[in-house]
């Protein structure tokens, strides 16, 4: 059934479609369809799910932990603020392994208050073990809502939809919402290793000394090498009933391309247009679009951009004291290339608080790395007024 | 490839074991213990009676059992529930909550309980040998009743016509009646103790007819020589001493009391009680009884109840006073007290009475009733006396013969004859430790090693030899005992509800219409119906006994205390932190905390 | 009879295992015993951060019979809730959903949670065992430390100078159906209030005292004996409230000088007598008006 439907509704119909159970979220700009969505699919009872209206974002996360120990599929969104609010608990959700499903509509963190797109939210908790999927359309942020449930609770870790603020939370596209009979095959009810059991007693969570507490962590870094086989499985079983799907890296038009762009979000949309314009100018200009970035596609991203001389990193964020985070990332990636092989890595911080990125922004930073020798800088900011 | 290898961790922090295995007990260095330790009511008990253990017998609804107890130490209990000081009751620990238990009350209600019931069978006789009592008040009634039980031949000489002594004698039958007292005696010569009345030991049977004729002698002859005031006008007619002057009433007699039936007591102590109450009763209205004492109530030796009583029946006092001359003027007399204030404490630690300087005080009496001691008097009995009078007893209560050449049987005393302390009491206990004396005695002479020595028989530091320690076989299940008494502060009072002492009941105590007529002397503490006298002995703490009130067990923070299948608990010592919460909460003391010895 | 016999209404079945590692005497650890026996089999506990992060045992053993998930210290009351919720969905309404928090967990840090959980009436039952500090970290002051005392964030040359928030007050200006305090030392009392509690649905708090013989000062075997000199001094009454409107005492209290309670602790072992005479002045104000509040 196609709906044009505004990203944030993307999300609340997955959540309906994957039965979800536990609900548990705070109020947030720009984020706030995706649970008031939800609210009136619960009171109507379209969804049979607790909403738990909790009184903080710390508490939104500590419910669906709570809730997740006890054997429920939960739920949450949030942004930027309330993001990081949760910090802590995102740990928790991580050690704990919970297959929890969030949305993180991504928006700048103040101070100043900015309510608009900026990767740096969800970005400043890549180490807290949660993986990542990034959306370039309300169509992929609903399918991967769907395959993150699937996926976390494969590998038991929790899953984090990201999803731009404004250009994809608030504006509407024409999304095809799977039939829900083809969901429920897709998408099992959930059946825990563990659980909160009054049959089955158990203490979680409890002090772990030195002796063990290495192991465990080795345990949570194998299931991260675990996630990218488990995605393109699950990809597999999304696409033969539902003929999508999206891949951990996606390369487009790549193929000889001299110049490669690296982006993730929506800014991948408007990449698009312009590596057509380039092409149809005679220009070799590829575009590599990230959507897993945690666990980081190294491999993968080793394959698509060999060859290439020069790689344009574009990052709508900001690591103080790094640059961007995609690029740094990547760079880390491509030392394990040979010398040879590995291109030139320009990162570009553009964008941050919602600072538009058109066609002429991309054209612009195109020239501009054509025309750059060895970069100077790991961070090339784009567009700072004088 | 070691990276790649799965640990055997798992991959959350999840529970698969109790905490059990930890031995939290290492941390200890206190642990506790269970104790049964000695309830302080049967440390003051002169005569021994495991007064904590029938009071529980009595809760458990065991009554007969609980008689059985009390009768093992105590073979007049009907008697000594009324003329005992229960002294008992001055270390109840329950007098720091509500009020000691009345225990005097109790044990006159299962003594008058075994009363009602049948006489005994005979005792069984195991033994051989005989001995012969010389007495037959209360020293040389337990002497019998303990003897007898034991197994041997017991046979009573008593000078009198009838037996009790000092219990028939001295003790008013407003006190003790004497069907009450006719009983118990009664139910001792059930148990196969033959009583020779007017007997006079020395006399007939003479001495070394006794000794011939018996294995060991028991000599509790009392003291019933009444003490001399020593002062001018003493041997005027109308004085006389306090004891004889009950003898005869208490021998159905009715001595004069003079013209006005002034009455005049001289002295402080029961007998001066006895005497005065006595007077009042005889002389009916108009009598007027008034006791003299140098020095004052505080001091007075009488049992405080007697005291009150006698108040409330209109005996007068007065005190600070001593007779220093008796005259006799217009057909009555005059004693002529002179006035005393107290001084330094004497040996008796009570202080001295001196003379004030003031003006004499001149009182006008009928009768003089001298009440100011007793002492003993050997006449006929070869027995080496006591410089203070009377005879030597040692701690298996045997005494010395006196020498005339011959090596004689075994000769034991106890009661007022040495110097234990004068109640009836302290004689019942004196009769029961030479009971034990002689029964060590005959067992050595066969080289049977006794099983225990006079401070291992003690009841506490302080208490009186126990039988049942003697014998071995105490009825009641004590857990890992201790001869040590336990203290108000062993006591948690937390738990214990408030229940008044029950008071005795009294027959209504005025100034009656005397006349001859037996009410005059009927009883007048008639102590505590039955329903009453159990209900009390539920106040009862069982102080330092465990009563599994799983106190311990529900405050023990570390699960560390359980029942074993026959009930007892158990501490579990490999998980007890030697916290100490339940010796500090056990109610009664019956858990201590011990040192660990480091092994 | 004699002795109070308490022992005839305490359930026998132990949910608490021997070898956890509370300090010899912790009022906290009795606390635990003590409400499982009433709560049963059927439990789930929600543990933040506090002592009986460590009592219920490391990794991987756990002194407890029932489930129990450790969580972040001011999260108990969140996460109950989740738990809550997931239980509903599958059915089982009747599962008691115990959060067992320090005082840290509940007046300070937790108290967010704790308040949103109140107002939406999550039907969880909250026990705080309240042992007047931080002490699992090494007895720092807390919001319930009380007037006047030693901690090691408040050391006697300037000791807790703002009195111990009350509660029992905050909680029923939440209008929960039932809030109460209870101490270790009168178990019937607490076990009664266990039983009310877990017979009411919606958000049910609890508030007991546990005496800390390392935290407070005083020989580990008085641990019971604090509890019940802190009722009979009024300086923690035992009082129920029902829907925060209807505020009554459990028990009697004798009123005691509450010297008899200061004194053999060593965390107020530095106080004056104008400082005891001005901690029986806040009781007695305070008593005052908790008896105004149960009468009017």
């Amino acid at each position: 059934m196609k709906k044009v439907i505004v990203g944030n509704h993307a999300v609340s119909w997955a959540v309906k479609l994957a039965r979800t159970e536990v609900i548990s979220a705070y109020p947030i700009t720009p984020q706030t369809q995706v649970v008031e969505e939800l609210s009136e699919m619960c009171a109507s009872g379209a969804l049979a799910a607790r909403f738990i209206k909790v009184e903080s974002e710390h508490s939104a996360m500590a419910a669906c932990v709570g809730a997740s120990a006890a054997g429920a599929r939960a739920f949450t969104a949030t942004s930027s603020q309330g993001l990081a609010l949760m910090h802590e608990m995102l740990h928790w959700a991580a050690s704990a392994r919970h297959p929890i499903v969030m949305a993180n509509v991504n928006r700048a963190l103040g101070p100043g208050w900015n309510i608009w797109a900026d990767q740096s939210d969800s970005l400043s908790q890549r180490d807290t073990g949660w993986i990542q999927l990034y959306c370039e359309t309300n169509q992929e942020v609903l399918d991967s809502t769907l395959m993150a449930f699937r996926l976390a609770e494969l590998v038991e870790l929790p899953v984090m939809i990201v999803l731009d603020a404004f250009y994809l939370s608030h504006t509407s596209e024409p999304v095809d919402i799977p039939d829900p009979v083809l969901v429920d095959r897709f998408l099992p009810k959930r059946e825990p290793r563990f659980r909160l059991d009054v049959k089955d007693p158990h203490a979680f969570g409890a002090l772990v000394r030195p002796d063990d507490f290495l192991e465990m962590r080795w345990h949570l870094q194998d299931a991260m090498r675990r996630v990218q086989p488990t995605l393109e499985r699950v990809e597999d079983e999304f696409a033969a009933l539902f003929g999508r799907r999206y891949g951990a890296v996606e390369s487009y038009r790549t193929t000889d391309a001299r110049l490669i762009l690296v982006t993730s979000g929506t800014i991948t949309s408007t990449a698009r247009e312009v590596v057509d314009a380039a092409w149809d100018r005679g220009e070799a200009i590829g575009l590599v679009k990230v959507k897993l970035f945690r666990p980081f596609p190294a491999a993968a991203l080793r394959d698509a951009l060999c060859g290439a001389e020069r790689v344009a990193v574009l990052d709508r964020n900001l690591s103080p004291g790094v640059g961007g985070i995609f690029a740094q990332e990547l760079r880390a990636a491509l030392y394990d290339m040979p010398p040879e092989d590995r291109p030139m890595v320009y990162g570009y911080v553009l964008g941050l608080g919602g600072r538009d990125v058109t066609p002429q922004t991309l054209e612009d930073i195109i020239d501009r790395t054509d025309d750059m020798g060895v970069p100077d800088r790991a961070d090339l900011w784009v567009g700072v007024k004088a | 490839m070691p990276d790649s290898r799965p640990p055997r961790t798992p991959h959350v922090s999840v529970s698969d074991r109790t905490t059990e295995g930890n031995r939290t007990g290492s941390w200890k260095y206190l642990h506790p213990e269970y104790h049964d330790r000695v309830a302080p009511c049967r440390e003051r008990c002169p005569v021994g009676v495991d007064i904590e253990g029938y009071l529980s017998l009595l809760r458990a609804g065991r009554i007969d059992d609980a008689c059985d107890l009390l009768l093992r130490e105590n073979p007049i209990p009907a008697v000594t529930g009324r003329v005992c000081d229960h002294r008992c009751e001055g270390g109840c620990n329950r007098a720091q909550l509500d009020g000691a238990v009345a225990i005097h009350a109790i044990e006159r209600a299962l003594g008058d309980r075994v009363l009602d019931g049948p006489l005994p069978p005979p005792a069984e006789r195991r033994h051989a040998e005989s001995v012969a009592i010389v007495g037959s008040g209360p020293a040389g009634l337990a002497c019998a009743y303990h003897l007898v039980r034991l197994g041997y031949g017991v046979t009573v000489f008593e000078r009198d016509e009838r037996p009790g002594g000092m219990l028939r004698q001295g003790i008013p039958a407003y006190r003790l009646p004497r069907p009450v007292l006719d009983r118990e005696i009664e139910r001792i010569e059930a148990l196969g103790v033959v009583f020779h009345c007017n007997a006079e030991v020395g006399r007939a049977p003479s001495w070394p007819a006794l000794v011939g004729a018996f294995d060991a002698v028991f000599v509790g002859i009392g003291a019933q020589r009444g003490r001399r005031l020593g002062v001018p006008g003493e041997a005027l007619p109308g004085v006389r001493q306090g004891l004889e002057f009950l003898r005869a009433v208490n021998e159905g007699g009715h001595p004069d009391l003079g013209d006005d039936h002034r009455v005049l007591v001289v002295g402080g102590g029961n007998t001066a009680m006895d005497c005065a109450r006595t007077a009042l009763r005889l002389g009916g209205r108009g009598t007027t009884v008034t006791v003299v004492y140098r020095r004052t109530r505080e001091e007075m030796p009488a049992i405080a109840d007697e005291v009150a009583d006698a108040e409330r029946e209109g005996v007068r006092f007065c005190f600070l006073a001593a007779p220093e001359e008796i005259v006799a003027t217009h057909g009555h007399l005059v004693v002529a007290c002179g006035r005393m204030e107290l001084g330094q404490k004497d040996a008796s630690g009570r202080r001295r009475p001196i003379p004030s300087g003031e003006e004499p005080l001149l009182l006008e009496a009928d009768t003089v009733l001298l009440a100011i001691g007793e002492e003993v008097s050997l006449d006929g009995l070869p027995l080496t006396p006591r410089t203070e009078g009377g005879i030597h007893a040692n701690a298996w209560g045997a005494t010395a013969e006196t020498t005339d050449g011959r090596v004689g049987v075994a000769v034991f005393g106890g009661g007022d004859v040495t110097g234990d302390e004068r109640t009836v009491a302290h004689a019942l206990a004196a009769g029961k430790r030479a009971a034990i004396g002689i029964d060590r005695q005959f067992r050595a002479r066969q080289g049977v090693m006794p099983p225990l020595e006079p401070e291992a028989l003690r009841i506490g530091e302080q208490g009186a030899p126990s039988m049942t320690r003697w014998r071995g076989d105490d009825p009641i299940r004590r857990v890992a005992p201790l001869n040590e008494v336990v203290r108000p502060r062993d006591i948690n009072l937390a738990d214990f509800a408030r229940a008044p002492r029950h008071r005795d009941r009294h027959a209504v105590s005025r100034r009656r219409s005397w006349s001859h007529a037996p009410d005059g002397f009927a009883e007048v503490n008639l102590g505590l119906a039955a329903e009453e006298a159990l209900a009390e002995a539920a106040r009862c703490f069982e102080c330092g006994v465990c009563n599994e009130c799983a106190l311990c067990m529900l405050y023990c923070a570390d699960v560390a205390i359980s029942r074993d299948p026959a009930g007892r608990f158990a501490i579990d010592l490999d998980h007890c932190k030697g916290c100490g919460v339940c010796a500090a909460e056990c109610p009664r003391g019956a858990i201590m905390m011990s040192l660990e010895v480091p092994s | 009879m004699s002795q109070v016999l308490v022992t005839d209404r305490v359930p026998e079945r132990e949910l608490m295992t021997a070898g956890h590692l509370a300090c010899p005497g912790c009022g906290g650890a009795l606390a635990m015993r003590m409400v499982l026996k009433e709560l049963g089999e059927n439990t789930v506990v929600v543990l933040p951060a506090c002592c009986w992060s460590i009592i219920a045992g490391p990794f991987p053993q756990s002194s407890l019979k029932v489930p129990l998930y450790h969580t972040a210290f001011e999260t108990g009351a969140a996460v109950a809730s989740g738990v809550r919720a997931a239980l509903d969905l599958r059915g089982d309404t009747e599962t008691t959903v115990l959060v067992w928090a320090g005082d840290g967990g509940t007046f300070d840090i937790g108290l967010q949670a704790l308040s949103g959980a109140a107002e939406r009436n999550e039907n969880i039952l909250y026990c705080c065992y309240d042992n007047e500090a931080y002490m699992n970290t090494g007895i720092q002051r807390s919001s319930a430390t009380p007037w006047g005392a030693w901690t090691s964030t408040t050391p006697a040359r300037q000791p807790q100078a703002s009195p111990k928030k009350d509660i029992l007050a905050i909680m029923a200006a939440h209008r929960i159906p039932y809030a109460a305090t209870a101490s270790v030392s009168y178990p019937v009392d607490l076990l009664e209030k266990v039983r009310r509690a877990r017979a009411t649905r919606g958000t049910r708090f609890l508030h007991i005292l546990a005496p800390c013989p390392p935290g407070w000062k005083f020989a580990d075997e008085r641990s019971i004996d604090m509890g019940r000199l802190a009722v009979q001094t009024r300086v923690f009454p035992l009082m129920e409230v029902e829907d925060g409107t209807r505020w009554r005492f459990t028990m009697e209290h004798a009123g005691e000088p509450v010297e008899r309670y200061l004194r053999p602790q060593g965390r107020f072992r530095h106080m004056s007598d104008e400082d005891v005479r001005q901690v029986q002045a806040n009781v007695d104000e305070r008593w005052a008006m908790l008896e105004r509040r149960t009468t009017g």
